[in-house]
């Protein structure tokens, strides 16, 4: 009984919202009518007909009074007429199996039940056939979306021949707001046909003509699926509702079996809900820091946000927010991520097999996707943190159409460090804010435009006499394009800018500003194309000319005697044009073969110095200056990237994927400290600094365990880098004219292997991760520097070998869930003092070769728990608590070793940044 | 440190997130198995050139550094010419006055006992041009002492400074007795003087400075070092002087990765240990490691004084902590107390009914009452 009457809410449901005409049904069954029917009610109407007819009219006395009924027919189906004479009306009619007739308010009634309600085929199949109202293209919808399970769906124009394939096309959105859904997994079960929506939420099947079940699995949503009956090529939207139930699994079903049966290897995807409930130091969500748990991703230590991707530097990481390109992805000294977590939809990691769409860094993209915003209400979120607070507020600007999205963060923690009862700390300033926009617009069926833009602001001040600022500005402008279900087009414009100064006031005759900047402009196209169940087909070219300012000194006080000092203006064009295919060649294998193909011109105006071949690039190896005129190519590199990847499914749970990949990355950070500092500059390949190439080979076994519930998965890869930056001794990077005597082309490698067990849904959920991974640097080229520890191999800054990492999350009840992660990890390597001696004066030490010691391992343990309001679906505001503990055992690890000569003694010393249990609590609402 | 609200949670809070953060460390490493040579000193133009020849020491090792004694030490010119060094001390080696000539390059050559040869690159002998002015501020807690230079001819740029600091001071508890053979008396004028001392310090830092950047060759309010407040140095009058010489681009960098290699490492943003190159190698064994950056220059000199009038008057010097007992002729024999010198009279105690005899006697240990236990009763020829 309980089965019934939810059914029927939900059939009564649906026909509410759905609000279809039914005049399409029953074309072969339903009897003619002819005679004249004039100036009569309804009542009367319904009258005659009942007695030449055999069929019962029901309706509410109001209806058979207030409708008159004007017509003249001649031989014109019953459905016919009756949707004429309800034409102007608010009323719906439903003709059942068993001739009877209902009139109905707004909406048709359901006339049977689904198809499998009753678990009889042969029922369920008359009945659809019968009954079913057919799907319309939107647009007569009235914008109104499907979203009932059991309704059967109707695709195309029926034929006779029940052969062939059929495109099925369309856009998954959330229902409550409206917002495409990003990843989330449609497919079939027999014969096993999926995909996964892209970044529009757009997905499109190939799937054989006939009846299908669609599954449609998200994180976050309910699990929902949709009957349909594919006829010919047809589009399909679909909206699927917020699961709130399940708000803080760590991951739902939507990866269900895309760890198997998904082409794609070496690439994680994470969901903004999968990243709330990860605890951060000072409780505010943080999305690099959980993208930092992932197997393969690396930092050398807390408090700072670069990462290091499969043995890479952290520049080699292309950091995307709505496809412009974020140069310095952190603030506060590292401590907080420049993503405001209430923006953030999804994000997506590429370690390996990257797709030919993208390029321009050697070891992984980061796509970090910001929300559209709600298209049906106004609604908002925030938190209060202990150091920063947020505020987003969302809703239509047309209904259903438009939608605006705006979002601010801003941090107070200068009172916070005025508090220390430390000089350096309290003399401090430190402040940042971020602000979001996005707007996007559905133009009509085939068109949609998406603005976006970012800006963020850190100014910070350490010790009262350096004032650091630094800024990211980004804009993106999208406009999506479908020609048909089969292809569809993006063109996107982007703009980022990043930029710092360092202003020095402490002593007149020094007082200076130091600016930086570099400024890239990009235009890309896209195209996807699904031209039959076995291709998909990527292609597109892009461009980006960058500008940078390598530095100016200024001096900013009358008294100073700061010569004025300006690099020389880079500028450069990065262009690429890549195509790939996704070929199924059959139920077991498929593979993916791209090529791009970049151009890297560098550009005048500059004056060039020219340096004797053969020899390290030193001041006395210069032998000439050629000056350049505005726009002439100064150097251009191009060359193949190529991207490959397979698939072989072993068994119904398990397969085997392998792939390679080459990247060439053309803009270089500098940087010579270990960590991703506000200071580093960022330098474009020239004549005399080659860009950076890598190779990778990965290869992975993946099975899924316990009816899809538990995923392993096992990859090794194996990296070639050659040609990335590594620093000549004593290098100053700053205002440096000659930067190529002070870096040196170091060649890299890294191999490893990333073991993952994830349990995706249950009570307990999460994951449990294991890496073992070497990365190492070469610098034997006397040609072309110093040749560091006599040219053999040594491990690079951020190598740790071992590395465990487990997040899990256990939900006691629906409101009522805690997190708790651990992480181990082999600590990083340093150059430690060998032996001490004394100067004369004072005792001083000697160092080991570079990176031939480690410092203590590193092992944290975080505890949170999320504390929800109740679930009632209307209420003013949806909040939720969150007492984490981070560093619960208080374990002082330690982010840095040195040694120090004072007062004639060598002491060492080990610093941790967060060297005690931190407790935080937050508050976040939504409304 | 002063903690300005105790009963204010929000100290608590951020006392708990942030202390502890740097804690001593003791790492384990591996011994090294040879123990490299160290070279210390520069050639000097105008004065006594010292070189000291040492060996380095394993971190954990204590005691002082061991010296390469009886080695061979020479200073050699471009074309020839040598002026050998005579060792003075363990491991120091001595030349009066190199007559070094501006227009020729110069070597140090060293062969140590057990035969193994050094040398370094010829350099040049850089001309120093005179130190402007060392001057002082008193600036929060301490005085900041500031030098300034130039040179006309914008050839120098590289500039390296020692200092010493030499001062005069009192004893804590200054006295007017002495004990003699068993017998306490009254100080004259033969005795040695125990109140009034002069200590002299050595700059233990690496300070350069460079006009690279500048549009002269001008290096203003350089600061080259504090004095905290309280310190004895600036009990009574201190005088400072500054060693300026000049150097190469070279040496400057070499000095330049030692000081950032052992002085400022730590904080966030600061850069990694670099390999430090020496310009001295071995001929015995190219791959050795050996420590120091031989320079030649000539040296400019500058002397400053600072007297505690000159200081704010609310500044009172930190004695170290010296407390007085006391001697009552009743109790114990004066012999028991100073014989050995370790405990030295302070001031007579008299009884309340007056006399001219003490009935007792206070006392402090040496160090409190001797100020020759901490520097030296003569005065220094330049002292004012």
């Amino acid at each position: 009984m309980t089965h019934f009457y939810r059914a029927f809410l939900l059939v009564v449901l649906c026909c509410m919202i759905t609000a279809l005409p039914v005049h399409a049904q029953q074309r072969d069954e339903a009897p003619l009518i002819s005679g004249s029917f004039r100036n009569m009610t309804f009542q009367d109407f319904a009258q005659r007909l009942e007695t030449r007819l055999p069929y019962k009219f029901y309706f509410e006395q109001v209806v058979g009074d207030s409708i008159t009924v004007d017509l003249e027919v001649d031989g014109e189906p019953l459905n016919l007429v009756l949707a004429q004479i309800l034409k102007e009306t608010d009323y719906k009619f439903a003709i059942t199996e068993q001739r009877q007739i209902f009139i109905t308010r707004q909406s048709a009634i359901m006339t049977s039940l689904p198809s499998n309600f009753f678990k009889d085929e042969e029922k369920a199949r008359r009945s659809s056939q019968l009954a079913t109202p057919a799907y319309l293209p939107q647009q007569q919808n009235n914008k109104k979306r499907i979203q009932s399970e059991i309704k059967l769906y109707e695709i195309g124009t029926p034929n006779r021949s029940n052969t062939g394939r059929a495109n099925l096309a369309g856009t998954l959105r959330d229902a409550g707001t409206g917002e495409p859904i990003i990843g989330a997994h449609i497919y079939i079960e027999s014969p096993s046909i999926g995909t996964a929506s892209d970044q529009y939420g757009y997905y499109s099947l190939s799937l054989p003509v006939g009846r299908h079940e669609l599954n449609i699995r998200a994180v976050g949503l309910k699990n929902t699926k949709r009957q349909v009956v594919l006829h010919s090529d047809g589009k399909l939207d679909i909206e699927v509702e917020e699961d709130i139930r399940t708000l803080k699994e760590v991951l739902v079903e939507a990866e269900k079996d895309r760890n198997v049966t998904g082409l794609q290897m070496g690439m994680e995807r994470l969901d903004i809900r999968t990243i709330k409930q990860v605890p951060t130091a000072f409780g505010e969500t943080d999305i690099l820091r959980v993208v930092l748990t992932l197997p393969g991703v690396k930092s050398v230590g807390e408090g700072s946000t670069g990462m290091n991707v499969r043995g890479g530097s952290t520049d080699q990481n292309l950091i995307l927010l709505n496809d412009a390109t974020i140069y310095n992805p952190s603030h506060l000294f590292g401590f907080f991520s420049a993503f405001n977590p209430d923006v953030i939809k999804s994000v997506e990691l590429y370690k390996s097999a990257v797709p030919a769409r993208y390029g321009g860094r050697l070891s992984s993209v980061l796509e970090v996707t910001s929300r559209e915003g709600n298209k049906k209400q106004f609604s908002g979120a925030g938190g209060i943190g202990l150091l920063t607070s947020r505020l987003t507020l969302e809703g239509p600007i047309i209904k259903d159409k438009t939608s605006i999205l705006v979002g601010g963060r801003s941090t107070y923690s200068d009172w916070l460090l005025k508090k220390i009862p430390n000089k350096s700390f309290s003399n401090s300033e430190a402040s940042f804010y971020d602000i979001n926009t996005h707007i996007s617009h559905e133009i009509n069926d085939k068109n949609s435009l998406y603005l976006t833009g970012y800006l963020s602001k850190d100014r910070f001040k350490l010790a009262a006499d350096t004032l650091y600022r630094f800024q990211n500005q980004n804009a993106s402008i999208k406009w999506k394009h479908n020609f048909h279900n089969k292809l569809y087009s993006v063109v996107t414009g982007t703009y980022s800018h990043y930029g710092y100064n360092i202003s020095n006031e402490e002593n007149a005759v020094n007082a200076s500003v130091m600016d930086f900047g570099i400024n890239q402009t990009g235009m890309q196209v896209d195209f996807n194309y699904f031209p039959d169940s076995k291709h998909t087909l990527d292609f597109g070219a892009s461009a980006i000319r960058y500008e940078v300012n390598p530095g100016s000194l200024v001096p900013n006080h009358s008294e100073s005697l700061i010569k004025a000092d300006k690099l020389q203006q880079e500028k450069a064009i990065e262009s690429a044009l890549y195509l790939s295919d996704r070929y199924d060649i059959s139920q077991k294998l498929s593979v993916s073969a791209g090529l791009r193909y970049s151009l890297f011109t560098a550009l005048g105006q500059r004056d060039v110095l020219q340096y004797a071949p053969g020899l390290p690039m030193t001041l006395n190896t210069i032998v000439d200056t050629v000056s350049y005129g505005s726009g002439k190519s100064i150097a251009t590199y191009h060359g193949p990237e190529f991207r490959l990847s397979a698939r072989y499914v072993l068994s119904d749970n398990s397969s085997v994927k392998v792939s390679f990949n080459r990247l060439r990355q053309y803009v270089h950070m500098l940087s010579n400290t270990a960590t991703m500092a506000p200071t580093d500059t960022w330098k474009l390949s020239d004549s005399n600094i080659k860009p950076q190439v890598g190779d990778q080979v990965a290869i992975g076994y993946y099975r899924n365990l316990r009816a899809n519930t538990i995923e392993f998965s096992a990859e090794a890869y194996y990296k070639w880098m050659q040609d990335f930056l590594d620093y000549r001794s004593g290098a100053n990077i700053i205002m440096n004219h000659h930067i190529e005597t002070d870096v040196a082309n170091a060649d890299g490698k890294a191999y490893g292997v990333e073991l993952m067990l994830k349990k995706a849904s249950g009570k307990l959920n999460g994951w449990i991760s294991y890496t073992y991974s070497r990365t190492m640097v070469r610098l034997n080229d006397p040609t072309v520097s110093e040749v560091i520890n006599r040219g053999e191999w040594y491990a690079s800054n951020y190598d740790k070998p071992h590395d465990l990492t487990m997040i899990s999350n256990y939900r006691f009840s629906q409101r009522f869930s805690t997190s708790l992660n651990v992480t181990y990890s082999t600590g990083r390597p340093i150059t430690l003092p060998l032996a001490k001696y004394y100067d004369g004066s004072s005792n001083r030490i000697l160092y080991s070769d570079r990176n031939e010691y480690r410092i203590p391992d590193y092992y944290r343990v975080d505890l949170a728990l999320n504390i929800e309001g109740n679930h009632k679906i209307a209420k003013l505001a949806h909040s939720s608590w969150t007492v984490a503990v981070y560093n619960l055992t208080g374990r002082k690890n330690p982010y840095s070793v040195y040694f120090k000569s004072q007062g004639g003694q060598i002491k060492g010393y080990k610093m941790s940044i967060f060297g005690n249990p931190i407790p935080t609590i937050t508050y976040n609402f939504k409304f | 440190m002063k903690i300005r609200n105790w009963k204010n949670p929000i100290v608590w809070l951020v006392m708990l997130v942030f202390s502890g953060c740097v804690e001593p460390y003791f790492p384990e490493v591996k011994e090294s198995a040879s123990s490299f040579l160290v070279v210390n000193g520069f050639l000097n133009a105008n004065g006594p050139t010292t070189i000291q020849l040492l060996r380095t020491q394993n971190l954990n090792e204590t005691g002082t550094p061991p010296a390469e004694v009886n080695a061979t030490v020479f200073v050699e010119s471009e074309n020839g010419e040598r002026y050998g060094l005579h060792e003075t001390d363990f491991g120091t080696y001595v030349h009066p006055n190199l007559q070094m000539s501006s227009d020729s390059k110069y070597r140090l050559y060293i062969r140590t006992r057990s035969g193994s040869e050094y040398a370094s690159d010829y350099v040049e002998v850089q001309v120093t041009p005179e130190i402007d002015n060392v001057h002082w501020r008193a600036v929060g807690d301490e005085v900041k002492v500031y030098i300034d230079t130039h040179d006309p001819l914008n050839n120098s740029q590289y500039y390296r400074w020692e200092y010493e600091q030499t001062w005069q001071f009192r004893s804590a508890l200054p006295t007017t007795l002495l004990y003699e053979r068993g017998t306490i008396r009254y100080r004259d004028q033969r005795d040695m003087p125990i109140n009034l001392c002069w200590k002299t310090s050595f700059s233990n830092t690496i300070e350069l400075a460079s006009s690279e950047n500048l549009s002269t060759d001008v290096i203003s309010d350089y600061h080259i070092f504090s004095i905290p407040a309280g310190s004895e140095s600036i009990s009574i009058r201190n005088s400072i002087l500054v060693r300026q010489y000049t150097l190469t681009r070279d040496a400057y960098q070499y000095w330049g990765i030692v000081k950032k290699n052992t002085e400022n490492i730590g904080t966030l943003f600061d850069p990694l240990p670099s390999q430090q190159h020496s310009n001295i190698k071995s001929l015995s064994n190219p791959g050795e490691v050996v420590i120091g950056f031989v320079s030649a220059a000539f040296v400019q000199e500058k002397r400053i004084f600072i007297d505690k009038d000159e200081l704010p008057s609310e500044w009172r010097p930190n004695f170290a902590s010296c407390g007085t007992d006391t001697l009552m002729l009743s109790e114990g024999n004066i012999r028991d107390y100073f014989e050995g010198g370790y405990q030295m009279p302070v001031s007579e105690i008299f009884p309340p009914s007056g006399s001219m005899y003490p009935i007792g006697y206070t006392y402090a240990p040496r160090n409190c009452v001797d100020c020759t236990t901490q520097g030296t009763n003569v005065k220094p020829a330049f002292w004012e």
